[in-house]
């Protein structure tokens, strides 16, 4: 069905989290905003490192970019809310831009690290720059809820509302693209860039494009990120939000989109667990602080070991197989 | 075709997992407030426990629920015993944001209690929607005008005064003590600082040099060389310093490295001497001689009744830990916070609390050495100011031996000498 009627999908899709959305408690509506959010900031993983082969464990420094574009238009121009994502959007795709020319030149290790100095080095700009607000950030209010919604209406609605509507579109269209010729040269190039330069495909260009797209999407995640917290800080875009996005990818599996929800929701599901396993065990305030990383390590050990390319991958590779024979 | 089937089932099982997921915990109908029952109540705090900005503040927990713990060995209050969770956003706006949903999400707390830092009380007042879900947030920890003005923030009180207030405050004490010097400010650049702006304004005070930072840069190796080269140029001899202790540090060290004298004037927010002494111990005699401002007792001072209370309490319950200005915070904090759910009687409810703090608020039995300014129009917490020495140890000593009080408003009213006489404290610190 997902082939033959991919819109049609995604509105039913749609129409589920909009019906969820009434019926459960606040706090799983936030928690299902920050799902949504981490979905669009998986998929820009997926579609820079499955895809076109590039790795990057800075994407939180495209996060920010895209935050404080966002947090910058509406404080300093009063920009409507919806423009101040496609501000985002586009702020960010030139910062993937400018690092896209730099990471067509690199690859492996020297990527991951350009990238990993990016993420450490670019939000602490903020406290260089009077405007950026130092350390404590500014303000991104993206006002309450339109009032024909109701009183009843609230606010994390609001942005669950906003979050999966940016997510679902979002990842409508980078199916899109993924299987446009966009998308198959990404892969050409991911699968052996030497064939798809013979094959016509201009590889620096490919790369850089696929940079573009994939920091556009980053800085959307960054934007709604800073619309649920109603704040912008380098706080919130630490080295751990590159590293748990990178984590949600592999586990997710790097090369494939379907399996994005997983990676969203493990990373979001895993500190509530582990909350609720403290609560009962009354062990103490630092296990409850450092339970969650150990357990996203481990998965991400494990999925390494066990299911390289991600479950989704690896339930299809094992069907082809059965049925072939 | 199989494919396709098989597609089909993943998606709806995909589906049904998350309905199943979020169906699991439908809200259920509440007869009164979060957080309350008839033995307990349940209040919130999130403060920063570690981090940079931790050392001193992280104290502010445990010394709330030392006192809170004391009046429940006690009866409680109207019959209800008081819980405090504690949660750590190590000074983050955007920590504080998540924590404080937890709070309110998670754990339903009555009301939030002694949020701390301009930033991230703004930043979970607008996510959390305090005010349209009408949820207390009581004695926030900062003196951000705006935080007092009810209209803006209808259900956040204050507890400390406003920055504007004791920038009018520092005015007139820079004017009557150093009116024919040349005189500097270093302020952190942004609502913090600014508040402190606007009140030196209307004390009609100039700055010969002002020296904005962004909150953050302070922790720069530069940037306070930077200050104290700027302030040498100007041949600055009065330097009042608007900003938190970390920028203190930063002003005291270089100042000191580059032999360079002034008479520091520091702000109550950055002269606190512990938080100096988790940078370096060797710092806090640098502090010997600065001019500083509180509004509390002093922490040493054995002959206030309260402070007398508020040790014995504490070194009972954090035999380790030392008393200083931060406990005195907590306490206070927590003693006003027991002295409102006490007026608003054993019909507890949210709006009730806030109403019960507008009307009666400004006659609160409280440890501080100045009136509480609540009212329906104003939610702002003490109202003046003294004004000490720092001795060698760090500690802030009352100019002339005794408590000289100052009050104003965070509007255009004068800066007055206070007649105000505290009332003798309740027997036994305990609600009456």
């Amino acid at each position: 069905m997902l082939k033959k009627h991919p819109l049609f999908t995604f509105i039913i899709f749609g129409v589920i989290l909009f019906l969820l959305s009434n019926r459960v408690d606040e706090l799983r509506v936030f928690q299902g905003a920050t799902v949504a959010i981490y979905v669009i900031a998986i998929a820009s993983i997926i579609l820079l490192t499955g895809y076109s082969g590039q790795v990057s464990l800075g994407h939180g420094a495209l996060l920010a970019i895209g935050g404080y574009a966002a947090a910058l238009s509406r404080n300093e121009w009063g920009a409507p809310v919806w423009l101040t994502f496609c501000i985002a959007v586009l702020a960010a795709a030139l910062g993937g831009y400018l690092l896209g020319l730099a990471a067509a030149r690199l690859s492996g290790p020297y990527l991951a690290g350009t990238t990993l100095a990016l993420a450490i080095g670019l939000p602490s700009i903020a406290n260089q720059f009077t405007i950026l607000g130092g350390e404590q950030g500014l303000l991104f209010d993206i006002g309450t809820p339109p009032s024909f919604l109701g009183e009843e209406f609230t606010q994390y609605k609001w942005f669950f509302w906003i979050a999966s509507l940016a997510a679902l579109i979002a990842i409508y269209w980078l199916r899109n693209v993924m299987n446009s010729r966009y998308g198959r040269s990404w892969k050409a190039v991911r699968g052996n860039d030497v064939a798809a330069e013979l094959a016509g495909i201009n590889v620096g260009r490919n790369k850089v494009l696929a940079f573009t797209v994939s920091a556009g999407l980053a800085g959307l995640a960054g934007a709604l990120l800073a619309m649920t917290i109603s704040t912008v800080s380098p706080g919130a875009f630490p080295l751990a939000l590159s590293f748990s996005l990178a984590t949600g990818a592999v586990l997710s599996g790097v090369t494939t989109l379907g399996g994005v929800m997983i990676g969203a929701v493990t990373l979001v599901a895993i500190p509530e667990i582990v909350d609720t396993v403290v609560h009962r065990f009354e062990s103490s305030e630092s296990v409850a602080n450092n339970l969650p990383g150990l357990l996203v390590s481990t998965l991400l050990i494990l999925t390494v070991l066990f299911v390289p390319n991600g479950p989704v991958e690896q339930m299809r590779a094992r069907h082809e197989k059965r049925a072939k024979r | 075709m199989i494919r396709t089937n098989r597609r089909k089932l993943a998606l709806t099982s995909a589906v049904l997992a998350v309905a199943a997921m979020t169906a699991s915990s439908l809200p259920a109908q509440a007869a009164s407030d979060p957080g309350l029952t008839s033995t307990t109540i349940k209040l919130g705090i999130t403060v920063p426990l570690t981090g940079i900005a931790s050392p001193g503040y992280n104290k502010i927990p445990g010394a709330m629920k030392a006192y809170f713990d004391y009046v429940n060995a006690n009866g409680g209050v109207n019959g209800r015993k008081i819980t405090l969770v504690v949660k750590d956003d190590q000074y983050i706006p955007t920590t504080a944001v998540a924590k404080a949903n937890e709070l309110i999400l998670k754990d339903k707390v009555f009301a939030l209690v002694g949020t701390l830092g301009t930033a991230s009380t703004k930043a979970i007042s607008a996510s959390t929607q305090l005010a349209k879900r009408g949820i207390p947030s009581l004695f926030v920890n900062t003196g951000f005008s705006g935080f007092a003005d009810p209209k803006a923030y209808p259900t956040t009180f204050s507890i400390l005064p406003s920055y504007q207030m004791e920038a009018k405050i520092m005015g007139k004490f820079l004017k009557d003590k150093y009116a024919d010097k040349k005189l500097a400010l270093i302020y952190q650049d942004d609502d913090f600082g600014r508040d402190a702006l606007a009140g030196f304004k209307q004390a009609g005070i100039t700055f010969t040099t002002a020296i904005p930072y962004a909150s953050g840069s302070q922790s720069l190796p530069a940037t306070g060389a930077g200050w104290i080269s700027k302030l040498k140029a100007a041949g600055t001899e009065v330097t009042v310093l608007f900003g938190v202790s970390s920028a203190s540090t930063a002003a005291l060290a270089n100042a000191y490295a580059a032999g360079y004298k002034t008479q520091w004037v520091l702000g109550s927010v950055g002269g606190d001497a512990t938080t100096i002494a988790a940078t370096n111990k060797a710092y806090v005699p640098l502090l010997f001689g600065a001019k500083g401002f509180s509004f509390a007792p002093a922490p040493t001072d054995a002959t206030d009744e309260y402070i007398k209370l508020f040790q014995s309490i504490y070194a009972a319950a954090q035999p380790t830990q030392t008393f200083d200005n931060n406990v005195v915070a907590g306490m206070s904090n927590a003693f006003v916070a027991v002295q409102a759910l006490q007026a608003a009687g054993s019909n507890l409810t949210r709006a009730g609390l806030m109403k019960t703090i507008e009307s009666k608020g400004a006659s609160f039995a409280n440890p501080f050495l100045t009136p509480l300014g609540y009212s329906a129009t104003s939610h702002v917490g003490a109202t003046g100011y003294w004004i000490g020495t720092y001795d060698q140890t760090g500690a802030l000593k009352p100019d002339g031996g005794k408590y000289t009080v100052y009050t104003t408003d965070s509007g255009t009213g004068p800066v007055v000498e206070s007649t105000y006489k505290r009332p003798a404290m309740p027997a036994k610190g305990l609600p009456n």
